[in-house]
């Protein structure tokens, strides 16, 4: 731990710590471009310089460069460095052009700010200036290159921190160009952080471009919602329209970046669909008087039915404040549900991990990135949860090793292994090598001899820091169990191990804490079968586009007798339903989610709500029609429009909010602000909900030899329903296809190119076939992809006989 | 004219033609190889190394067994050799001349230091323009390795070294060693900062020695006369060896000549170049290359080794001397080189990259009648700022442009207050 004086100030930091980083820590911010927290120090742009006066190093020093040491005395107003940093900022000036007042990073830009900083003011040079030619990278970010001062921080975080290699630096000297070796669509899902981490205009944000400077928006801390990670962001709005996401930094979740799904996917919020009037039978009417309808409706149900005759279903993606309410609701009225998974499977799938995540084993994300090696089960990181993969390929960065276990044809931005094995054999390697590492020879699976698992066994025995990374979607609750038992039985013959489930929702954790034995979709659809359930409530869960059976939906939704909806996403069923009520998304609504490992995060509402101007104004601005309040702005936070239906009268909700969320469980403390970015009392969870006991009998047609397993994927662009909705991220989508692995696709008879037609139970799916040779043999991988009519099989995952399947002409 | 003094690595060379393997040998060629190979142990080598004092020759004058033995005894393998021959300072030719002569005598002194540290993998670095020269080792290589001069067991023994050409993109920055080592990996040749230094962590992360040319060709000689007999070969007793020295310029007689270390500046212009061009006036000279500074007439004498030049606040470089005379314009002649600097800047550190394209646009206004009194001082603050630039590209970039206003600064007055250039009228 060095102690070290800077401006006549002392401190103590780490060993290891940089000069310029221990400034920091002092409130002391030394001019820096290159240098970056996330990407290191570099010292490329020299703008860091201060003088080391007395101590092992001594002169005027790059504070990047040199590591922190006992007896240094460092000046960072020395008159020599102060020259020579102005005179560094004069460099960076030759070339940059005076368009600050056109330049979208204008108010916002480091070098802005480090020109008048640096008390650079007079232009001296007289030659011209360079120019280049910018280059079309796609509809996220604009490229600017004469704005450019070479910090080479895209470069490096594009390449060396993302692993792709299609941006980075060509030329030399004051020629050197930042950009693709030919205009295109940036392939990195993680591209959009190039314009949080560029110190001026070369990437600016497009889909934001022109509309307004940084202070004019409305920005408040929030959080990405399109996946279970739960990545900080900083969400900004600007004329009752979210216009912008940023990455905002937490060094324990996402580090600095976040991904270009989370950064691009608010559009839903905004879009002139949305559905902002509350409706009775498709006819707008006022939101008072349908809330009073819905509640007469529960009311007469209740009355005639009973109270079970009433259910609620709720989205894995609503706050903690919405899920808290509907739990109250439901258990104060004996109504059934609140469902919040689609299938049992799915349903049974997350309450295993949630309930097997012990808090000794729970890593986060960030932590993802200090392991030395890491096992992938049942998951494909780039398009479930593409921030992991960003993780994962700090973890390769290191110097660590990454392998998945996964039938799918994972991809990844760096080299690992990848045991594409079927997804009936997961089991047996799993519980294979849990034997293995505790000692046991294995019997070994019926897998190929590649797949080494002693090999394996040893390696993460061997491995001073393992971490268990499992999916939850195409896997069965029994594999799911048993990757938390590896991880328990890593745990044994280590200190540290860790156990990282991905789910299937933004909040899908606190959706677990609903109830001990969960209840799904599938299950009330059952009831509704039965006529035990008369009057559904769906909540923020837009049934039409997610649950995976539509022609099941819609038979059971007729056999209602009523059907409320309240949502913030335009679909039929608004139109359809006996109710409908707008809800607000979570820029309006603010709240809380709890993330995949458990961790308690806050949204803070970033605008009031209301349509938007540009919708509106018919794009004339100002508003040419005033009024008194503002148009579009009846949608509630859903918790309110649940308290409204389950309450007596229409007293204010707020305490009926607060009863909601302290009792909503054990684990969920929300009375102190402190908790709130930690991580939830993981220990009050109840860890005997799903025994992973021995495997269960493999059903009699499992893995039948003329027969594939179907699993219904994400992928990181087009099947997440809200980003979906972006029109920015419509033209990064790829077109649905089938993925086989060569083989397969001869083996079934099928034509690369060629669409195949899925027939089960009489429906029909119908999708052009991909070879994939990373595919395992007898799985067929299809997005659930917006533009494909996917719900259809009534599961993620189904066995497909030989027999169901058509090759198509064309 | 040279012949007064003692030829050592041009010895045999020949007006139109290489020095075949079996004239290299019957001249006592590989015979250090055998030796060491068969008689004596690798310390041995590195000693005589460290004892002959010999430095690098490429430029930095770094002491070669030094950096021999920086390579760890422990270290990983495997372990590379690479030779520098990415010959790119602006008059330097000693080694194409070299190479054309004497291919041989590389290829076994690379064989000696890459078994002094027991590398198995040699790389000859050599710059694109040099594909004659490429060409010849390629082929001198293979001949080398058909009669066991390299490969697998060489002369018998159980050591196994293997050469490959490599040919460089083509950038002056390649020459430095961290940038060639990137370069090679198949990355951008920017430099790097140590630590690691590459005899630590070089070429993918493994123990790699970088030698020039030059230096490695003086390994044979070494080993086989022992390093008393390399530290006599001088005239100055600090320094070792001889030196290829490339004259251009305004003198009679311009080429590459091996001369003594320590041999008298005027003596090189006057019995080997015979004298100046036209019987003009010696006005200045680089002493080593575009990076190094002016040496006036003051120097005219000076004893031409590495410490005298650090002395006399210069470095000797690469030997390449290049010559200027009392009609020649020191500002269009620093112009001209700081044109090269700005051109070849890699673009990685700010000063460098932005610098040397400043420096170069006040300059060209001092000598086209644009210029200012207030650029001296511009000047001098720019050449004091691009020192701490991240390589020493920058600061052997304003060697001549700090040597042109300590030496010079008259004839750039005359240039500002004459409104264009003096020698021009």
């Amino acid at each position: 731990m060095p102690t070290l004086k800077i401006d006549n100030r002392e401190i103590n930091v780490p060993a290891g710590t940089k000069v310029i980083e221990a400034a920091e820590r002092l409130g002391i911010m030394i001019p820096r471009f290159c240098f970056h927290p996330a990407l290191g120090s570099v010292g490329a742009c020299r703008v860091c310089a201060v003088a080391f006066t007395e101590g092992p190093v001594k002169g005027i020093q790059m504070s990047c460069m040199i590591d922190a040491q006992d007896g240094m005395v460092v000046s960072t107003t020395d008159a020599e460095a102060v020259d020579f940093r102005r005179h560094v900022i004069e460099f960076l000036m030759l070339n940059h052009p005076h368009d600050c007042p056109v330049c979208d990073e204008g108010g916002h830009c480091l070098l802005q700010d480090l020109t008048v900083a640096g008390g650079h003011g007079l232009r001296r040079y007289r030659g011209l200036k360079r120019t280049h030619i910018n280059q079309d990278l796609g509809p996220l970010v604009q490229h600017e290159m004469n704005r450019c001062i070479q910090c080479y921080r895209c470069s490096r975080y594009y390449q060396e921190f993302t692993g792709y290699r299609d941006l980075g630096v060509m030329g030399i000297g004051s020629r050197v160009y930042f950009g693709r070796s030919a205009p295109g669509m940036l392939e990195s899902p993680f591209a959009g952080n190039l314009i949080d981490i560029c110190p001026t205009g070369v990437y600016t944000d497009k889909p934001s471009r022109y509309i307004g400077r940084r202070w004019d928006y409305q920005r408040q801390p929030s959080l990405c919602i399109h996946c279970s990670l739960g990545c900080n962001l900083t969400a900004s709005a600007r004329y009752r329209q979210v216009v912008r996401h940023e990455a905002r930094p937490n060094l324990e979740v996402n580090g600095h970046f976040i991904c270009d799904r989370g950064r691009y996917g608010y559009a839903y919020a905004s879009i002139a669909d949305r559905p902002r009037q509350a409706m009775a039978a498709g006819t707008p009417g006022p939101i008072v008087d349908i809330l009073a309808g819905a509640r007469e409706a529960i009311q007469q149900t209740v009355e005639k039915h009973g109270p079970g005759s009433v259910a609620v279903v709720v989205s894995p993606r609503s706050s903690l404040e919405t899920l808290a309410v509907v739990k109250e609701a439901c258990g104060q009225h004996g109504w059934t549900g609140p469902a919040a998974a689609h299938t049992n499977r799915q349903a049974l799938n997350r309450n295993t991990a949630v309930s097997c995540l012990r808090p000794e084993l729970a890593v986060s994300l960030a932590a993802d990135t200090e392991a030395h090696d890491v096992l992938v089960i049942g998951a494909d990181p780039l398009n479930e949860a593409p921030m992991l993969a960003l993780s994962l390929r700090q973890v390769q960065r290191r110097g660590g090793h990454v392998i998945v276990i996964d039938p799918r044809g994972v991809q990844l931005p760096f080299d690992f292994d990848h045991w594409a094995v079927h997804p009936s054999a997961m089991g047996a390697i799993l519980q294979a090598l849990i034997q293995e590492i505790g000692g046991h020879r294995a019997t070994a699976p019926d897998t190929p001899a590649t797949f080494d698992i002693t090999k394996l066994a040893r390696r993460l025995n061997a491995s001073p820091r393992p971490v268990v990374v499992c999916g939850t979607d195409i896997l069965t609750p029994h594999e799911i169990a048993l990757a938390g038992d590896l991880a328990r039985a890593l745990r044994r013959t280590h200190k540290v191990a860790g156990l990282f489930y991905t789910l299937a929702g933004a909040n899908a954790f606190a959706a677990a804490l609903l109830h001990d034995q969960p209840v799904s979709t599938e299950a009330v659809l059952d009831r509704i079968e039965d006529g035990g359930v008369r009057l559904l409530v769906a909540v923020e869960q837009d049934l039409w586009r997610e649950f995976p059976d539509r022609k099941r939906l819609q038979a059971a939704l007729k056999r209602l007798d009523h059907l409320v909806v309240l949502d913030y996403v335009d679909s039929p069923l608004n139109r359809e339903a006996g109710h409908f009520i707008p809800t607000q998304p979570l820029y309006e609504s603010g709240g809380h989610w709890i993330n995949q490992e458990g961790r308690l995060q806050a949204a803070s509402p970033v605008m009031a709500g209301g349509e938007p101007i540009e919708i509106t104004g018919g794009s004339d601005h100002p508003p040419r029609v005033f009024d008194r309040r503002i148009p579009g702005d009846e949608p509630l936070a859903a918790w309110r429009a649940v308290a409204a239906l389950a309450g007596e009268d229409e007293a204010d909700p707020a305490p009926q909010l607060k009863t909601a969320l302290a009792d909503f469980h054990p684990a969920v403390n929300l009375s102190t602000p402190e908790a709130t970015g930690q991580r939830i009392d993981l220990e009050a969870i109840a860890h005997d909900l799903v025994e992973s006991g021995p495997a269960p009998e493999p059903a009699e047609d499992d893995a039948p030899a003329d027969a594939v397993v179907l699993l219904l994927v994400d992928w990181t662009f087009g099947t997440e329903p809200l980003s979906a909705m972006a029109p920015a991220l419509t033209r990064m989508e790829a077109a649905p296809v089938a993925r086989l692995h060569p083989d397969e696709i001869a083996r079934l008879g099928l034509a690369e190119g060629r669409p195949v037609t899925v027939s089960l139970n009489g429906n029909r799916l119908t999708v052009p076939v991909q070879a994939d040779p990373r595919m395992a043999a007898g799985v067929m991988a299809v997005p659930r992809h917006h533009l494909l009519e996917w719900q259809v099989f009534g599961e993620t995952r189904v066995i497909v006989k030989r027999s169901q399947l058509k090759a198509e002409s064309e | 004219m040279t012949a007064t003094y003692p030829q050592v690595l041009l010895k045999n060379r020949k007006p139109d033609r290489i020095t075949t393997l079996s004239e290299y040998r019957e001249a006592g060629g590989y015979e250090a190889l055998r030796r060491v190979l068969t008689e004596m142990d690798r310390q041995e080598v590195k000693t005589r190394l460290a004892d002959a004092l010999l430095l690098g020759r490429g430029g930095a004058g770094f002491p070669a067994g030094i950096k021999v033995s920086t390579v760890a005894e422990d270290a990983p393998f495997p372990r590379y050799l690479v030779c520098n021959a990415d010959e790119m300072e602006p008059g330097t030719f000693k080694d194409r001349v070299f190479l054309h002569a004497e291919p041989h005598m590389l290829i076994e002194g690379m064989a000696l230091a890459a078994y002094s540290i027991r590398a198995s993998h040699g790389i000859i670095f050599i710059r694109p323009e040099y594909e004659s020269a490429a060409k010849i080792l390629e082929r001198e290589i293979g001949i080398a390795r058909g009669e066991g001069l390299l490969g697998e067991r060489i002369l018998g023994s159980d050591y196994d070294f293997e050469i490959v050409v490599h040919r460089s993109g083509g950038r002056y920055i390649c020459g430095e060693v961290t940038a060639q080592l990137n370069a090679l990996q198949g990355r951008r040749p920017n430099p790097k900062q140590p630590p690691p230094y590459a005899t630590d962590k070089g070429l993918w992360g493994l123990p790699t020695l970088a030698n020039n040319v030059e230096t490695l060709a003086c390994i044979p000689h070494i080993v086989k006369n022992g390093a008393q007999w390399f530290k006599d070969l001088a005239l100055t007793p600090e320094a070792a060896g001889t030196k290829l020295f490339c004259v251009s310029g305004k003198v009679n007689r311009p080429g590459c000549y091996e001369l003594p270390l320590g041999i008298k500046l005027s003596e090189i212009i006057e019995t080997c170049c015979g004298g100046m061009k036209d019987g003009a006036t010696f006005k200045a000279c680089l002493p080593g290359g575009a990076s190094t500074g002016y040496l006036t007439a003051d120097h005219y004498h000076i004893e031409m080794d590495f410490d005298s030049l650090k002395k006399a606040r210069n470095r000797l470089g690469t030997g390449a001397v290049m010559v200027f005379d009392h009609h020649c314009c020191m500002v269009a002649a620093t112009l001209n080189l700081t044109e090269f600097f700005a051109r070849e800047s890699c673009g990685w550190c700010t000063p460098c990259r932005e610098g040397f394209p400043y420096l170069r646009d006040l300059l060209w206004r001092i000598e086209n009648g644009q210029g200012e009194a207030g650029f001296i001082p511009m000047i001098k603050t720019m050449c004091r700022h691009l020192w701490k630039s991240y390589c020493a590209f920058a600061p052997g970039g304003v060697a001549s442009i700090e040597s042109l206003l300590m030496n010079f600064e008259d004839e750039v007055m005359a240039h500002i207050e004459g409104k264009g250039c003096p020698f021009k009228k």
